[in-house]
């Protein structure tokens, strides 16, 4: 007995350690290691890749897209050339700069430094970072103003990018649109893109509009869903102005 | 300041009158796109055309503040698009505040008169929710909430900013009035 007391009075230090020590480390075991993970996330927390580098990264990205994107189209032009289709007109845009906005509270326009004297024309569409806003509506030499998709009266043949969905985008006087659909459900939800529709004679094919933000069904007859415009209207200072072939004043005939 | 044209002769200081008023409705005009962050609510910004035609009415009988009213609507058609027209909310604010006779019953300070700009601009924004209501095929209750939200923030800035438009333009109107006298 005397040994064992002896023992204990020697070791029990040594011995409280290695319970505790061999307690720690079975927590961790039975834990999967959170504890020592966490600790690892915050001490590793300066190091790790930052928002800056993600832009960066998405830019090369995007820029890679597009070049591929000019790649294709380019290629899809050869093979219309091949089909004997009738040529198109390579889409000329330019960029103008935002110098006024609507004069009054019910129309949502804007009005562009640039007019007929650059080559704008009624009909053109306009877009900018995000995707379409708008058309020209009128023009002078030097100035052009743009109905914007959110005035109450621009109405826009679109489909919704995932489901195919096709409807009219009616603006709201804000940020927002409405989307109206012919389909009596359509299989759409939160966060479908919303291009400009195929069928549409006011807009090229396959413009990006902006996403859905929410659907409302509950009328069965007239179901809707309120659209975001991917551009930022109210922070917008230049645009770019599209002439494309679709356009009527634009339109190229066939070759002879 | 304008002691010197005291001698000058009728038909030059009307020509100066003129030309003043032509002046200041056309700067009227260019303020209304332009959007300055201080000078905007909730993206609303002052209706400067209504000012004018506020100061322009108040010393004046309804036909001149009916005239002044519809021609600077016509002007706010040309700048956004001619349907519905603003010439009927501009005169009818023309009308109203000439039918005021400010003079006989109110005291001549900017407080009256940015006080009937702020009545006039809710006036004129009801006018063409009305407008609009009959001739669009948008939902009613959608006009009438956006009727709220621009009508407030309308009526208020330009109440605020009236004192810019009226004080030059009543000062040369009454120095008019003297030397006519």
């Amino acid at each position: 007995m005397y040994f064992l007391y002896r023992y204990w009075e020697r070791y029990r230090i040594a011995l409280l350690f290695l319970l505790l020590s061999g307690g720690a480390a079975w927590l961790v075991r039975q834990t999967h290691g959170a504890a020592v993970m966490e600790v690892y996330r915050l001490l590793s927390l300066p190091f790790q890749p930052n928002a800056e580098a993600q832009q960066l990264l998405l830019q090369s990205q995007t820029w890679e897209l597009q070049q591929r994107i000019t790649a294709l189209e380019a290629q899809n032009q050869r093979l219309e050339t091949l089909l004997k289709q009738p040529a198109i007109a390579q889409n000329k845009s330019i960029a103008a700069p935002i110098i006024a906005r609507s004069a009054d509270n019910w129309w949502q326009q804007l009005t562009l430094g640039k007019g007929s004297q650059d080559g704008l024309k009624v009909g053109a569409a306009v877009s900018a970072p995000g995707g379409l806003v708008g058309r020209i509506s009128s023009v002078t030499p030097y100035t052009s103003r743009v109905l914007l998709l959110t005035d109450p009266n621009s109405r826009v043949g679109v489909v919704a990018g995932r489901s195919r969905d096709m409807g009219i985008l009616r603006g709201q006087s804000d940020q927002q649109t409405v989307l109206e659909f012919f389909e009596k459900d359509p299989k759409v939800r939160a966060g479908d893109p919303v291009l400009t529709s195929t069928l549409s004679s006011l807009f090229p094919a396959n413009l990006a509009i902006g996403q859905i933000e929410s659907v409302d069904l509950s009328n069965t007859a007239n179901p809707k869903a309120i659209v975001q415009l991917a551009a930022p209207l109210s922070n917008l200072e230049w645009v770019i102005v599209t002439l494309n072939a679709r356009t009527p004043q634009t339109m190229v005939s066939p070759r002879p | 300041m304008l002691e010197p044209l005291k001698r000058w002769s009728p038909p030059a200081l009307n020509a100066l009158n003129w030309g003043l008023m032509f002046g200041s409705v056309l700067l009227c005009a260019m303020a209304m796109p332009v959007s300055l962050p201080s000078m905007e609510l909730t993206g609303v910004g002052p209706n400067w055309l209504l000012i004018w035609v506020v100061t322009w009415s108040v010393k004046r009988n309804i036909l001149q503040g009916a005239a002044a009213g519809i021609c600077l609507g016509w002007i706010q058609d040309g700048l956004t698009a001619p349907q519905p027209t603003h010439a009927i909310a501009l005169g009818l604010v023309g009308i109203l505040t000439a039918a005021l006779q400010k003079p006989k019953f109110i005291a001549e300070d900017f407080i009256s008169v940015a006080l009937i700009v702020f009545g006039m601009a809710a006036i004129a924004e009801t006018v063409t929710a009305v407008q609009v209501s009959l001739v669009s095929d948008r939902p009613l209750q959608e006009i009438w909430l956006h009727q709220r939200q621009i009508a407030l923030s309308s009526a208020i800035l330009s109440s605020l900013w009236a004192p810019v438009v009226y004080y030059p333009l009543n000062s040369w109107w009454q120095f008019l009035h003297q030397i006519e006298q």
